[in-house]
C-alpha cells in the first residue's frame, strides 16, 4: 500500500476499520505513522475536554426565575416565613405575579450565598406586643424624601405623630433592620458605588418594615384579604428592589 | 464724543456677545453628540439603558428610530445594536468616570407604535405621544409620561416621582418605594399603583369600566374626581384616617366593614369602574372637584 | 459532580420530584449536568456568554418536558441530545453552516503535500488542553460542529448525520478534515512557541 492509498482509507481505519496492508504500511512509513499517531492523539485529547468548563452562577438564578414564572416550580407546603398568598387573578397581569416576586427575593439571596429560602423579614421578639410599627417618617415629599432616602435609615427621625389622635395603639420606634442576607446583598451592590449601596440600603429598610407591618397585620387578621394583599405588595416591592440591584450587579 | 461713546458701547456689546458665543461653543465642545438611525418595521422594540443621564422619547416618522446621544465627557461610551425590529442602546461608564463625567443623555424619536423600555438610575425619563407599550425603570429618576393611548405603561422606581398625564386604554402598573405618584386624567382597564411611603394622587374620573387599585404602606392617597364620576369605591386604612365628600350610595353587595381601622364604601353614578384604595397607615381622601 | 449544598437525591428521585415541581430537585438535576451541557455549548459557539444563554435554554427545554420523561433512555442522553438541538438551532439562526457542502475528501496529492511536509514537530504525548481548545475555536464552523459532536461529545456518525442533516459519509469526511486542520494548527502553534523560546 502506498502513502496516498493510506490517506484514502485513513478515516475508516481510525473509526475501527481493519486492514493488514494499512497497518503494515503505517508501521514501516515514518510520515504515515506520525500522521496516524497525531490524529489519534487529537481524538483522545478531545474526549478529555467534555466537562472542562462550568457556567456562571447566574445561569441557575435565571433558570430558577424562569421556572417560577412559567409555574413549573410549585412551593412545598412546609415553606417557612409567611402565609400562603392567594393572588387575585383578576388583578395580576402576567408582569407581576406573586410567585415571581417571592422568587426574585430568593434569587437575590441565592446570588450571594446559595442558601435556600431566606427569612425575608426579622420576626419580632416573642415578648413584644403585636402592635404595628410606623417605620417611615411621613414628612415632606419630593426632594426631602429623596435626600432622606440617600441616608442610612438610622439617621431618620422616628414618627412624630400617631395615625390619629384617637388611636390608642402604641407605636414603637422604627426597628427596621437589614437581615444578614440583605446585608450580603448590599455588600455586592456596594461594589458598584457607596452611594448606590446607601440608596439600596435605605429602601431595603423601608420595604422590610412594610413586610413586617403587613405580616403583623395579617397575623392579627388572617382571614382578611386586604392583609394578604398588603403583604403581597410588600414582597413585590422587595422583589423589585432585588431585581433592580441584580440588573446593576450583572 | 457722543459718536465715540456709541462706538465704545457697540464694541463692548460685540465683545460680550462674542464671549458668550465662545463660552457656549466651549461648553458644547466638551459634549460629544452621536446620532444613530435605525430602519424598523411596525411595532419596533426600543430599549435604552443609561446609568446617569436623561432619556426623552417623542413620536417620529414610522419606519425609523433616531437616537441622539449626548456624552458629557470621554469617560462614557455608547453601544448600539439592532436585531430585526429590536434596537438596544446602552451607555457604559469607563474607568475613572464619576456621576458627572459618565452622564449620557438620550433623545429618541420613534414610530408611535413602538414599544419602548427605558432605564436610568438618575434620569429623568420622559415619553409622550406614543401608543406602544412603555416600560420605565429608575432608582431616583423622575418619570414623566404624557398623552399615551392604547399602550401598557409599567413603571418601577425607588424614589423617583412618577407623573402620568392623559393616559388611556392600556394597563398601567406602577411600583414605587418612596417616590410620589401623580395621575392626571388616567384611565384604563387596569390601573394599579403600589407605593410604600410615596403619596398617590389621582385627578380624573376613573373612566368607565376599569379596575383601579391604589395601595400604600404609609403614603397618603388623594383622589379628586368630578361629579359625573361613575365608580364603586372602597377605601380602608388600618391606622390612617379616611375622608370622602362624595355622595356615595351604599353598596348592595360586598363587604361593608373591616375588623379595624377607618373605611368607607359606596357607589357613585352607575358604578362602572371599581376603585380600591388601601393603606396600612396613610390617610385616604376622596374629594369632589 | 453534585453541588455539596444540594439535597442528597439520586437522579431518578430528582426527576420524579421535579415532575412535582420541586425546586430543589430541578437544582439537583441542573448541578448534575451543568458542566457537560455548558462545555458542549462553549465548544460549539466559542463564546462564554452565548454558551451560558444556550445552557439556560437547554435546561429550560428539558425542565418543561421533564413530565414526559419515561426513562426509555438515560436522562443524560436525553439532555445531551436536547442541548445539541438547541445549539444547532442557534447556529442555523445565525446562518452559520453546520457542515461543509463538500462531501469529497481532498485529492490525494493535496493531502500528501500538506501532511508529508518538513515538520519535525510530532504531537507526541499529551496535548496542551488550552492549545487544543484554541485550535478547535479556530476551526471553520462546519468542521467544528462535527469534530465537537464526535470526538468531544461522543456522538456516532449516524447520530450526527441525523442531527445536522447530512450523510454519514459527509460526517466522516468532515471529521477527518477537522482533525487534519487541528493537526496543522497545533503544529504551527508549537513551531511558533519553539521559535520564540
Amino acid at each position: 500500500m502506498k502513502c496516498n492509498e493510506v490517506q484514502r482509507v485513513l478515516p475508516e481505519m481510525l473509526e475501527g476499520g481493519q486492514n493488514g496492508e494499512f497497518l503494515a504500511h503505517v508501521e514501516a512509513c515514518p510520515a504515515c505513522g506520525e500522521l496516524v499517531s497525531d490524529l489519534k492523539t487529537i481524538s483522545v485529547a478531545a474526549a478529555g475536554l467534555a466537562e472542562s468548563a462550568e457556567p456562571a452562577p447566574r445561569v441557575w438564578v435565571n433558570i430558577a426565575a424562569q421556572l417560577r414564572s412559567e409555574g413549573l416550580i410549585r412551593e412545598p407546603e412546609s415553606q417557612p416565613a409567611g402565609p400562603v398568598l392567594v393572588p387575585d387573578r383578576r388583578r395580576w397581569s402576567a408582569w407581576w405575579l406573586a410567585p415571581v416576586a417571592a422568587a426574585l427575593v430568593v434569587a437575590g439571596s441565592y446570588v450571594i450565598n446559595h442558601r435556600p429560602l431566606p427569612q425575608v423579614a426579622n420576626q419580632p421578639p416573642a415578648n413584644q406586643p403585636p402592635a404595628l410599627t410606623v417605620p417611615v417618617s411621613k414628612e415632606a415629599p419630593d426632594a426631602s424624601v429623596q435626600a432622606k432616602n440617600q441616608q442610612p435609615a438610622t439617621n431618620r427621625k422616628p414618627p412624630s405623630t400617631a395615625a390619629s389622635s384617637g388611636d390608642e395603639q402604641a407605636f414603637s420606634a422604627p426597628t427596621e433592620t437589614v437581615s444578614l442576607d440583605d446585608q450580603q446583598f448590599l455588600d455586592q451592590v456596594s461594589g458598584r458605588s457607596a452611594t448606590m449601596k446607601a440608596t439600596y440600603e435605605s429602601h431595603l429598610r423601608s420595604v422590610n418594615s412594610y413586610i413586617r407591618d403587613a405580616e403583623a397585620y395579617l397575623k392579627r387578621n388572617p382571614a382578611d384579604e386586604d392583609a394578604r394583599r398588603h403583604l403581597m405588595e410588600a414582597y413585590e416591592q422587595k422583589a423589585m428592589l432585588y431585581q433592580m440591584a441584580l440588573d446593576h450587579v450583572q | 464724543m457722543v459718536e465715540e461713546g456709541l462706538f465704545m458701547e457697540s464694541m463692548l456689546r460685540t465683545v460680550i456677545v462674542g464671549l458668550v458665543v465662545a463660552s457656549c461653543l466651549a461648553v458644547a465642545a466638551a459634549d460629544t453628540r452621536k446620532e444613530y438611525r435605525f430602519p424598523v418595521g411596525p411595532r419596533a422594540n426600543v430599549s435604552v439603558d443609561t446609568e446617569y443621564g436623561s432619556i426623552t422619547v417623542k413620536p417620529g416618522n414610522p419606519g425609523q428610530v433616531v437616537v441622539v446621544a449626548v456624552l458629557k465627557s470621554d469617560k462614557a461610551e455608547v453601544d448600539s445594536s439592532q436585531k430585526g425590529n429590536r434596537i438596544a442602546i446602552e451607555s457604559r461608564p469607563l474607568q475613572g468616570a464619576d456621576q458627572q463625567t459618565a452622564r449620557v443623555d438620550f433623545e429618541l424619536t420613534v414610530p408611535p407604535d413602538a414599544a419602548v423600555n427605558l432605564r436610568s438610575s438618575s434620569g429623568p425619563l420622559s415619553a409622550e405621544g406614543l401608543h406602544g407599550d412603555l416600560t420605565f425603570e429608575g432608582a431616583t429618576a423622575p418619570v414623566d409620561v404624557r398623552h399615551v393611548s392604547g399602550g401598557h405603561v409599567h413603571v418601577k422606581t425607588m424614589s423617583g416621582t412618577v407623573t402620568l398625564t392623559d393616559i388611556h386604554g392600556g394597563h398601567i402598573e406602577i411600583t414605587s418605594i418612596s417616590g410620589e405618584v401623580h395621575l392626571t386624567s388616567v384611565t384604563g382597564p387596569l390601573v394599579q399603583v403600589n407605593s410604600g411611603s410615596g403619596k398617590i394622587s389621582y385627578d380624573g374620573d376613573f373612566g368607565s369600566g376599569g379596575d383601579y387599585l391604589f395601595t400604600t404602606h404609609t403614603g397618603d392617597i388623594d383622589a379628586l374626581v368630578p361629579a359625573a364620576t361613575s365608580a364603586d369605591f372602597s377605601a380602608h386604612s388600618v391606622l390612617g384616617k379616611v375622608h370622602d365628600d362624595l355622595p356615595l350610595k351604599p353598596r348592595e353587595h360586598g363587604r361593608m366593614s373591616w375588623a379595624a381601622g377607618s373605611s368607607f364604601v359606596g357607589t357613585v353614578g352607575k358604578a362602572a369602574s371599581k376603585v380600591v384604595l388601601r393603606s396600612l397607615s396613610g390617610r385616604i381622601r376622596l374629594k369632589q372637584r | 459532580m453534585t453541588d455539596p449544598k444540594q439535597p442528597n437525591l439520586t437522579e431518578p428521585e430528582a426527576i420524579e420530584r421535579a415532575k412535582q415541581g420541586d425546586e430543589s430537585a430541578f437544582e439537583v438535576l441542573y448541578h448534575l449536568h451543568k458542566r457537560r451541557v455548558y462545555s458542549l455549548c462553549l465548544r460549539m459557539v466559542s463564546n462564554p456568554t452565548q454558551a451560558e444563554d444556550l445552557t439556560q435554554e437547554a435546561f429550560m427545554q428539558l425542565f418543561r418536558k421533564v413530565g414526559t420523561f419515561r426513562g426509555e433512555s438515560a436522562f443524560s442522553t436525553w439532555l445531551h441530545r436536547m442541548t445539541v438541538n438547541v445549539v444547532l438551532m442557534h447556529l442555523r439562526k445565525k446562518g452559520l453552516p453546520l457542515v461543509s457542502l463538500d462531501e469529497t475528501i481532498e485529492s490525494d496529492e493535496e493531502t500528501q503535500r500538506k501532511d508529508l511536509g518538513g515538520d519535525d514537530l510530532r504531537l507526541t504525548g499529551s496535548l496542551d488542553r488550552l492549545q487544543l481548545q484554541r485550535a478547535i475555536d479556530r476551526l471553520p464552523p462546519g468542521y467544528k460542529t462535527v469534530f465537537v459532536l464526535h470526538d468531544v461529545e461522543g456522538f456516532e456518525h449516524n447520530e450526527i448525520a441525523n442531527l445536522v442533516g447530512c450523510s454519514i459519509g459527509n460526517s466522516k469526511s468532515q471529521l477527518h478534515k477537522a482533525r487534519l486542520k487541528l493537526r496543522d494548527y497545533l503544529k504551527s502553534m508549537r513551531a511558533e512557541k519553539a521559535k520564540n523560546g
